[in-house]
C-alpha cells in the first residue's frame, strides 16, 4: 500500500524524503528505540518501587507483640502493624457497642493460645471483626498506630493469618457429621 | 480434525501426531477437570479452621505452580532462541509466557478471593503477593516488548532477554514466604513443604488436581503454538504478496 502511494508521486522529490524518514527513524525522540527505552524505563522503575516498597530489608511485614513492647521507638504513633495471638479472656465488647477492646501476646506456631510469658499489648478496635478472629489457631495482625496516653493501641485494620497446615473437620471433631455447618465461624 | 478426504494434504506425519496430541490432551485435560470438580466439591474433607473456602486451595496452589512451569519453559526456550535463532525455540518461549500470564493472573484472582473470607482483605502488600504481582508485571511487560519492538525480529531477541532475567523472580515468589515475614502460608508442596503439611486425602487430591490443570496447560501450550505457526505462515504469506 505504501509503495502505491508513494509511486503516485514524481520520482525526483521522493528520495530526499524517505531518507529524511530513515534518518528521523534512527535519531528522533520519536523512534521506536526512544519509546521502547522509556517504556523500559518506566517498568523498570515501577518494578524497583514497588520491591523497595515491599522487600522487608526496608521494612517488615509486621513486628511481633513482644518486639514492638521491647522497642519504644514504635510508640510514637507510627502506622505499623503487629501480630500475635488473642489473649484468652481479653476480649471485651459493651451491648450496642461496636468497639472491641482486646490484648495480644506473642504467638508460637502451631500452638493455639499465646506464648507461655508473653508480653500483652492492649488494643482497641472499631467495627466489624473477621470471622476467624476467636480462632485459637489465628495469628492476628494489627494495622494501625499506638496511642502512648491512653497505652492502647488503635487498630484501623485487621487481618487474620491462618496455619499453613490443613486438616479435616472429622480428623479434629470426629462428631462431626460431613457436611454439617462449620463450627468456630468458619466458612 | 483429520484432513478431508480426497484433498492432497502437506502434512508431516510429525506435524499430525501433534495435531493428534493436542485433540487427545484436550480431551484428557475434559475428562480430569471434571472428576477433578468432583474430587474437590464432594471427596476431598472439608478444612477444621478455614471450612469450605478451604476448596480454592486445589484451583489456586495447581495453577500458581503451573504459572512457574510456563516462565521455566519460557527462560529454557528463550536461551535456545539466542544460541540457535530456532523459529520454533522463540515460538515455545512465546506460548509459554502467554499461558503463564493467564495462570499467573488466575493465581491472583483466586488468592484474592480466597483472602477476603480469611484474612480479611482482598489484597496486603505482603512478601509473596507482592512478589507475585511483580512476576506478573515482568511477563506482560515480555508480551508487550515483543509487539512494541521496531522488528519482529528485535522482538524475538529483547523478549528473550526479559524471559530469562525476568525468571529470577520465580524463586523469590517461592521462598517470599520463608524468607520474610508474611500473612501467607509456608508452602505445603515442593522442597521447602513441611511433611505433615496435608493430610493425606488432601495431598492425594491436590496431586490429582495438578495432573488435570498440567493437561490443561499443556494442551493450551500446544495450541497457542500451533497459532502462533499459523500466523507466522500468514506473515510470510503477506511479504511474498508485497515483494511481488
Amino acid at each position: 500500500m505504501q509503495s502505491e502511494n508513494y509511486t503516485d508521486q514524481p520520482g525526483e522529490t521522493i528520495a530526499p524524503y524517505l531518507e529524511a524518514d530513515a534518518g528521523e527513524e534512527r535519531s528522533g525522540w520519536r523512534s521506536h528505540r526512544v519509546r521502547l527505552g522509556i517504556l523500559a524505563g518506566v517498568i523498570a522503575l515501577a518494578v524497583a518501587y514497588m520491591a523497595y516498597a515491599a522487600f522487608p530489608g526496608n521494612t517488615l511485614y509486621f513486628v511481633t507483640v513482644s518486639e514492638f513492647v521491647d522497642d519504644t521507638r514504635l510508640h510514637d504513633g507510627q502506622t505499623l502493624r503487629v501480630a500475635g495471638a488473642l489473649s484468652p479472656d481479653s476480649f471485651r465488647r459493651e451491648d450496642g457497642s461496636a468497639v472491641s477492646r482486646f490484648a495480644l501476646g506473642d504467638k508460637e506456631p502451631d500452638v493455639p493460645g499465646i506464648a507461655a510469658g508473653s508480653p500483652e499489648m492492649a488494643a482497641s478496635y472499631v467495627g466489624v471483626l473477621p470471622d476467624l478472629f476467636f480462632n485459637p489457631h489465628s495469628e492476628i495482625i494489627l494495622e494501625g498506630s499506638y496511642d502512648g496516653q491512653n497505652e492502647v493501641f488503635v487498630t484501623d485494620n485487621i487481618l487474620v493469618k491462618c496455619p499453613s497446615k490443613y486438616q479435616s473437620l472429622q480428623a479434629e471433631n470426629p462428631d462431626v457429621v460431613p457436611g454439617a455447618a462449620v463450627p468456630q465461624g468458619g466458612y | 480434525m483429520a484432513a478431508i478426504a480426497g484433498q492432497p494434504t502437506r502434512k508431516t506425519p510429525w506435524r499430525a501426531a501433534i495435531r493428534d496430541a493436542r485433540l487427545w490432551l484436550l480431551l484428557l485435560a475434559a475428562v480430569l477437570t471434571l472428576v477433578d470438580g468432583y474430587l474437590i466439591f464432594v471427596v476431598a474433607p472439608t478444612d477444621a479452621v478455614l471450612g469450605h473456602i478451604q476448596r480454592i486451595f486445589y484451583i489456586h496452589v495447581p495453577i500458581s505452580i503451573l504459572s512457574f512451569l510456563g516462565f521455566l519453559l519460557c527462560a529454557i526456550a528463550g536461551i535456545g532462541y539466542l544460541i540457535r535463532r530456532g523459529e520454533s525455540w522463540d515460538r515455545l518461549a512465546h506460548a509459554s509466557a502467554e499461558v503463564g500470564v493467564v495462570f499467573v493472573t488466575l493465581a491472583l484472582i483466586t488468592g484474592v478471593i480466597w483472602a477476603r473470607p480469611v484474612w480479611g482483605v482482598w489484597w496486603t502488600w505482603e512478601p509473596r503477593l507482592t512478589t507475585t504481582l511483580i512476576l506478573w508485571f515482568i511477563y506482560v511487560a515480555y508480551l508487550m516488548i515483543r509487539q512494541y519492538a521496531p522488528t519482529p525480529q528485535q522482538g524475538r531477541v529483547w523478549s528473550a532477554v526479559v524471559g530469562i532475567i525476568g525468571f529470577v523472580d520465580v524463586p523469590i515468589v517461592y521462598y517470599s514466604v520463608q524468607w520474610w515475614r508474611s500473612i501467607h502460608p509456608v508452602q505445603v508442596i515442593g522442597p521447602e513443604a513441611a511433611d505433615d503439611a496435608l493430610e493425606p486425602i488432601m495431598a492425594r487430591i491436590l496431586i490429582f488436581s495438578l495432573v488435570a490443570t498440567l493437561a490443561l496447560f499443556g494442551y493450551l501450550l500446544l495450541e497457542r503454538m500451533a497459532l502462533r505457526k499459523t500466523e507466522d505462515t500468514l506473515a510470510q504469506l503477506r511479504r511474498d504478496a508485497n515483494s511481488d
